[in-house]
């Protein structure tokens, strides 16, 4: 599916509103050096082969920072058995891409025999250019070419050796990695992003994935150091399928749905937690981003109380609405008037901040302070005891059990900034599903967002929507994503400037992603330190 | 002694096939009597590092008396271990002297590596190589694998070769088994296989570490250090590729691992653990490894035991009372580690065992897991070290720097360590009551 949509860049919306529009100065940070996530190699191996090439999983750990894969993948090092995963893939991979079902699509060429430098050459170029995303030197492809020639001697085959070359490619960490380290900008005497690399930035930011040929083409062209060059690429790329992986591989980081693959639920207190529960959760959410991004391209904010939303039969039951279809995901509207809406309302949230046999206010309000308003609180301190009393008669419900965080000076400080939050969604259970009692006693949803009232969950996205710490969060949350880095201090105009633009878009996600691609944040960069 | 000159051997094979060779034996491979390890007498010490999650409860972790044999007893929740108490020491009372601002960290981090733990909540890292790496780095440069680290549930890692660089511990035991005893493993007295294609991973390994070097010589400090851990598990793999080309192991008790349970049976993390304890028993027979570390759970680790009420970790916070939950985790935690230790204590090494000449760590984020305490640290010695460990022996620390125990653990396995941490956490004493 392509989408055709103009896209207005600020300029133009400014130009009729009358703000400020030259671009932010920066005070450039140093280059972070990234390795490629799990996903991102997968989707790569894809974009180098074909999408029907096996690529095994797991093949290092995955490392978060603050939440982010993005701020982990600028840290984390590749580890011993992670470089032995990685061998063994990139030749499981290299063989697929040289059998009959996929030689004659990756190869640029037919070789006259076993020794056919030249068209090894010619493949080394091309294939290299596509895996390390720049053009490779000529002593890079030398070396590989010697290594394919050497091993289609020993295997007496052509297409047997250039497996191993392929192998290289895949192993090396111009693969594994993204370097990124700038060069010199003649315009401001600063560094900024080369043109290669920024055909990554871009593709890894919208695609979650390499740059295809046409990225590379207008890097070669030079066109990717320019505003007008990087509008004119991210129009193209939104529009193409990938930008739909971009947004999934936002919001699965930016909401950490990695946590329902281990999410361990006791199957005799929450009878909904049937298999199936987790694929479908995780897959609730992205519909329902996909949806308000891509086919509606509405407000951003609308995540926080949008009653439009995607269901399958175990999802339907859960929420009590009637399944769309027998097989797979639907699109449902919830009922506009109650409890459940938005991305507060949906089980991938509801389930995942919340433990194995109860709900959690604590959990779910430090979700929504932290992800969702960027302020996070620190740990308990130590030598306390952190317990809530048992549920009895006189505390039956969540509200009045927790009442000891709220009252004990050492824990309120933190507490009262994430109980109430969370004890507004305590008509969810610990899966997501609608009730209205405790232990027989009435469950209150109210509560107050900074002193703003709510009367239940609905009610809750709907002040979160408007809390003013919500769209900085959303905008800081996105930098860092595509930066692999926190805003920093040199950043803080281009910050301010970010959240403007989206403001200006009306809050709309892929004008944001537009604007943070021609962000001087996002093109410049600092000396290596 | 001839040089047998691999590569030459190998330019004379055509087709590219894997051929089965009868090479002449290296010597250094050969034992005089084929029972015992290469120089004929010593068997090699070993190193394992088994955690659990979230502590003990210390009134029925300590054990009751102090001393050598019959002066001590194991308390309640060690009671799983009976069977090892000849070969097993305790201490208690140790403390971790660090600033608690990070709970199931602040502790752990420094007692596994000698240094201030550091990130933010959640952010899983260490301030350096927690102490399996620095054994590894010592002992077990000579074997296939440095070391080899699993975990029975979630994928989080203990074992860290420095800041932000974790090993992810195998929790797939069927990817386990096939890592080590899969198509590459050769039992004992099979001929040597010579594969030509060692020799080319190797030529694509020499031009991936060529990529590595230029690239290292353009990075900051910090990236620098990333990469230099990068190739240094290239390193690692080379000489693995070196191994397989050597032809199979001669010790008397290696053999293939059992093909693990299925999937179905492997479902829940008692399976797992023991599955796991099967296989690096028999990987460190085979001597593929000196080093292991397992993760039955994680710091903060939320499991939902069998017949509990509640997650794990926040039964440690909310059962009231003497926490009999949160006791019977603790205790099932155990009864996995014994497994383990039987595990080792079943391979014979001439007339002792594995276990003999072994140091199995037993320890876990917290002590208290209620308020989060890192007194009381809990530390287990399991295994003799080869006579350097009399076993058999509670020793009650009065609130002494835990950094003792892994330099006594260091010095037991003959590394000649002066130290062990830095600063706060710095001990140059080791626990002489557990020494011969």
């Amino acid at each position: 599916m392509h989408l055709r949509r103009p896209l207005t860049p600020l300029l133009t919306v400014c130009a009729l509103a009358g703000c400020q529009t030259a671009l932010p100065d920066v005070t450039p940070s140093p280059p972070v050096l990234r390795t490629l996530t799990q996903e991102q190699y997968a989707h790569a191996v894809r974009d180098l082969v074909a999408d029907d090439v096996y690529v095994p999983s797991d093949l290092d750990v995955s490392l978060r920072l603050d939440g982010l894969e993005a701020l982990g993948t600028a840290a984390v090092a590749v580890s011993p058995s992670g470089v032995e995963r990685y061998e063994r893939a990139a030749y499981l991979i290299a063989e697929q891409a040289m059998d009959d079902d996929h030689r004659d699509a990756v190869m640029p060429c037919t070789p006259a025999d076993a020794q056919d430098a030249g068209c090894a050459t010619l493949f080394v170029e091309t294939f290299g250019r596509r895996a390390w995303r720049r053009p490779l030197t000529d002593a890079e492809v030398g070396a590989l070419v010697e290594v394919a020639m050497g091993a289609a001697g020993v295997l007496g085959d052509f297409h047997d050796g250039l497996e191993y070359a392929i192998a290289g490619l895949l192993q090396s960490p111009d693969f594994l990695m993204r370097p990124e380290l700038g060069e010199p900008d003649a315009e401001n005497g600063g560094r900024r992003y080369t043109n290669w690399e920024m055909a990554s930035r871009l593709s890894f930011f919208l695609w979650n994935t390499i740059p295809d040929d046409a990225l590379l083409d207008a890097a070669e062209a030079g066109e990717l150091v320019t505003t007008e060059g990087i509008d004119a690429q991210v129009e193209r790329m939104i529009n193409d399928p990938r930008a739909h992986d971009g947004l999934r591989a936002w919001v699965s980081d930016l909401l950490q749905l990695h946590r329902l693959d281990d999410l361990q639920k006791d199957p005799a207190v929450f009878l909904q937690f049937t298999d199936g529960f987790k694929e479908a959760a995780g897959e609730e959410t992205l519909a329902f981003f996909d949806d308000l991004v891509f086919t509606r391209d509405t407000d951003l904010r609308d995540m926080m109380t949008s009653r439009h939303t995607f269901v399958d039969r175990t999802l339907a039951r859960l929420y009590g609405v009637k399944a769309p279809s027998r097989d797979g995901f639907g699109p449902v509207e919830l009922d506009p008037e109650g409890p459940r809406a938005g991305l507060l309302g949906q089980a991938s949230t509801l389930a995942i901040w919340a433990h194995p046999t109860t709900s959690s206010a604590t959990l779910r309000g430090k979700f929504i302070r932290g992800t969702l308003l960027c302020d996070p609180l620190p740990p308990p301190p130590a030598g306390v005891n952190t317990s809530i009393p048992e549920a009895s008669p006189d505390a039956p419900t969540l509200r009045d059990r927790v009442k000891v965080h709220l009252e004990n000076p050492s824990c309120a400080g933190c507490h009262t900034k994430m109980d109430p939050l969370g004890l507004g969604l305590e008509q969810f259970d610990g899966v997501g599903a609608f009730r209205t009692l405790e232990a027989d006693a009435t469950i209150d949803p109210a509560g107050d967002v900074d002193g703003v009232p709510f009367t239940d969950g609905a009610d809750l996205g709907v002040k979160i929507r408007e809390h003013e710490g919500f769209v900085p969060c959303l905008t800081s949350q996105l930098a860092s994503y595509a930066m692999g880095r926190h805003p920093a201090d040199g950043d803080e105009a281009a910050m301010t400037w970010l959240t403007d633009a989206f403001a200006a878009h009306d809050h709309r996600l892929l004008p944001l992603w537009m604007e943070m691609a021609v962000n001087p944040m996002f093109r410049q960069v600092g000396e290596v330190e | 002694m001839t040089t047998l000159d691999r590569r030459t051997l190998l330019r004379g094979l055509l087709g590219g096939a894997a051929v089965a060779i009868a090479l002449p034996p290296l010597e250094c491979m050969v034992n005089p009597n084929g029972t015992a390890w290469a120089d004929g007498s010593i068997f090699p010490k070993r190193f394992g590092l088994w955690t659990w999650a979230n502590g003990t409860l210390p009134d029925r972790w300590t054990p009751i008396g102090a001393g050598e044999g019959d002066a001590w007893q194991l308390s309640d929740q060690l009671a799983p271990l009976a069977i090892h108490k000849p070969k097993l020491s305790v201490i208690s009372g140790l403390e971790v002297k660090a600033f608690n601002s990070i709970p199931h960290y602040s502790g752990f981090g420094p007692f596994l590596t000698g240094l201030e733990q550091i990130g933010e909540e959640g952010n899983n890292t260490f301030g350096g190589p927690t102490i399996d790496q620095i054994i590894a780095s010592r002992i077990g440069t000579d074997t296939a694998y440095p070391s080899i680290e699993a975990g029975a549930w979630y994928e989080d890692a203990i074992s860290h070769n420095g800041p932000y660089s974790p090993n992810p511990p195998e929790r797939d035991v069927h990817r386990l088994f096939e890592r080590l005893f899969g198509p590459t493993f050769r039992e004992p007295g099979t001929d040597a296989v010579i594969d030509p294609k060692l020799a080319l991973r190797q030529s694509v390994l020499d031009v991936v570490k060529g990529q590595v070097d230029s690239l290292n010589a353009k990075l900051g400090a910090t990236d620098r250090a990333r990469l230099d851990q990068h190739l240094s598990g290239i390193r690692n793999l080379e000489q693995r590729l070196a191994r397989l080309a050597e032809g199979p192991p001669d010790y008397a008790a290696c053999r293939r691992a059992d093909t693990p349970p299925t999937e179905e049976e492997l479902a829940d993390p008692f399976a797992k653990s023991r599955a796991i304890a099967d296989i690096l028993a028999l990987a460190m027979a085979c001597d593929m490894t000196r080093v292991v570390s397992v993760v039955f759970m994680p710091p903060i680790s939320n499991y939902l035991f069998p017949g509990a009420t509640e997650g794990h970790h926040q039964l440690t916070h909310n059962e009231p009372g003497d926490q009999p939950t949160v006791h019977a985790n603790t205790v099932k935690a155990m009864e996995e580690m014994s497994y383990f230790l039987s595990a080792l204590d079943a391979i014979p090494e001439g007339d002792a065992t594995l276990l003999d000449h072994a140091i199995v760590l037993g320890t876990s984020d917290v002590s208290l897991g209620k308020t989060h305490a890192i007194d009381e640290y809990p530390c287990v010695l399991a295994g003799l070290a080869d006579g350097a460990l009399r076993g058999n022996v509670h020793y009650r620390s009065p609130a002494e720097n835990a950094s003792k125990a892994p330099l006594t653990i260091l010095r037991a396995l003959g590394i000649d360590a002066p130290s062990f941490g830095v600063d706060d956490f710095e001990a140059t004493t080791t626990v002489g009551a557990l020494e011969v």
